[in-house]
C-alpha cells in the first residue's frame, strides 16, 4: 500500500484517532528509554556534560529523512502529498521569535513539551509545574492576539522545503543533512572533551 | 568524573535515535504528518480557559479554530490521543525499568522551590514559543526537521543557539 494511508483515504478518521494512542505509546516508550524522562539529561547539553539529546535527536530525524526518501523512491510513499497538503508551513520571523522563547522555556523549564509528559509519567513534580506554566503561557498568547496576531501570521512562505529554498534535489539535500549531522556527532564528541562548566 | 546515576540504565542514545526514527518514519507512512505534543497542550488550555470564560474562548483570534460550529470537542484530535499514548508509552518504560520515583530534577544544590519557580517560569515561555513557532521539539524540529522544512530548521537551530546562550545564566539550576 501507497503512503500516506491516512491522506490516500487508507484508513478512516476514526481508526487514525486509535492509531494516535498506539503511536503515542511507541513514542513515550523511546523518549523514556532515551533518558528524557528526567529534565537533567535534556538540559545536560546545554553544559557540554552528555549530548545524549543531540545523538538522540539528530539520529532520529536523519533515519526518518533517509526512510522517506528511500520510500517516495521505491514508489511506496507519495511524497508530492506531503508538499501539496501536509508539510508544515513556514512562517518565517514568527517561527525565529518562537524559537527564542522556545530555547529560553527549554533550559530554564528543564523540558520540551512532549518530554514533560513522559517526565509526569516517571514522577517528576518539576515536569507538571512546567506543563501548567505551559497552560498558562498559551493562555497568555491568546489572550494578546490582538497585539501580536498580525505578527503571528506575517513572512508566511508557504509549505517549502530547504531542496526548493537551495535549488538542489532532495536526495542531494537529505545527503547533505546526513553530513551535517555525522559532523555534529564529531563536534558532540569534542564538547564532552571540552566540558567548559565542570572544570 | 564519575556519571551520575540519573544518566545510568538508559538506551545507547544513537540506538534510541534510530527507534525514535523508526516511530517518525511509521508516523509519516501512516499519517502523512509527523509526531507532535505543543498542539495538544493549546488545545488543554482552550478547554481550562473555556471553563471560566467560555464566551471569550470561542470568539478568541487564537482559540476559537478549536470552537469552530459543527466541530468536535477540542480534545477530541489525533495529537491529543498521540500525547494521551505518550503518557502511556512513558508509564510502560517507567515501570518495566523499576524508575518511577516521585523527586524533582535539578542541580544537587539548587533548592526544590527555586528549581519549581524556574520551571512554572519556563512553561510560561516555553509555552507562548511553540505558538509562534507552530509546534516544539516534536512537531518543528522532529518532524519538520526530518521533512526538511525550512521554518522547522530555523526554529530547530534559534532553539539551541538561544539555549546554549541562556544556559550560562542559569548554570546553577543544573550544576
Amino acid at each position: 500500500m501507497t503512503g500516506p494511508l491516512y491522506l490516500n483515504e487508507v484508513i478512516s478518521v476514526h481508526t487514525s484517532l486509535f492509531l494516535a494512542i498506539g503511536i503515542g505509546v511507541l513514542f513515550g516508550f523511546v523518549l523514556e528509554r532515551a533518558g528524557f524522562g528526567d529534565s537533567r539529561n535534556l538540559t545536560s547539553i546545554f553544559y557540554f556534560r552528555d549530548m545524549r539529546v543531540l545523538r538522540v535527536m539528530f539520529s532520529a530525524l536523519v533515519t526518518a529523512m533517509l526512510g522517506l526518501v528511500m520510500l517516495n523512491r521505491l514508489g511506496l510513499f507519495d511524497y508530492s502529498l506531503l508538499l501539496d497538503y501536509s508539510l508544515l508551513k513556514t512562517y518565517f520571523w514568527p517561527q525565529l521569535v518562537g524559537g527564542v522563547l522556545f530555547g529560553l522555556g527549554f533550559v530554564v523549564g528543564g523540558y520540551c513539551p512532549g518530554t514533560a509528559v513522559v517526565g509526569v509519567a516517571s514522577g517528576k513534580i518539576d515536569s507538571i509545574v512546567f506543563l501548567i506554566g505551559m497552560i498558562v503561557g498559551i493562555d497568555i498568547f491568546a489572550l494578546g492576539m490582538p497585539l501580536w496576531g498580525a505578527f503571528y501570521k506575517s513572512s508566511d512562505m508557504g509549505r517549502i522545503t530547504l531542496w526548493q529554498y537551495f535549488g538542489t534535489s532532495m536526495e542531494t539535500m537529505a545527503e547533505i543533512v546526513t553530513i551535517a549531522a555525522l559532523g555534529a556527532f564529531v563536534m558532540a564528541w569534542l564538547a564532552e572533551k571540552w566540558a567548559p562548566y565542570d572544570k | 568524573m564519575n556519571a551520575p546515576d540519573y544518566t545510568k540504565g538508559y538506551w545507547n542514545p544513537f540506538l534510541a535515535g534510530i527507534a525514535l526514527g523508526l516511530v517518525l518514519l511509521l508516523t509519516f507512512y501512516i499519517m502523512g504528518t509527523g509526531l507532535g505534543a505543543s498542539g495538544a497542550v493549546a488545545r488543554t488550555a482552550a478547554v481550562v480557559a473555556h471553563v471560566a470564560a467560555p464566551q471569550a474562548v470561542e470568539h478568541n483570534l487564537y482559540f476559537n479554530g478549536f470552537y469552530k460550529s459543527g466541530a468536535n470537542y477540542p480534545l477530541i484530535d489525533w495529537m491529543v490521543f498521540e500525547v494521551i499514548g505518550v503518557f502511556f508509552g512513558g508509564l510502560i518504560g517507567v515501570i518495566t525499568a523499576k524508575r518511577f520515583k516521585l523527586s524533582v530534577g535539578k542541580g544537587a544544590t539548587f533548592s526544590v522551590s527555586a528549581r519549581l519557580a524556574l520551571a512554572f517560569i519556563g512553561g510560561i515561555l516555553g509555552g507562548i514559543g511553540t505558538r509562534f513557532a507552530m509546534g516544539c521539539t516534536s512537531g518543528q524540529a522532529l518532524s519538520g526537521g526530518a521533512t526538511m522544512v525550512v521554518g522547522s530548521w530555523v526554529f530547530m537551530m534559534t532553539v539551541f543557539a538561544t539555549a546554549f546562550v541562556a544556559a550560562y545564566f542559569v548554570r546553577k539550576e543544573w550544576q
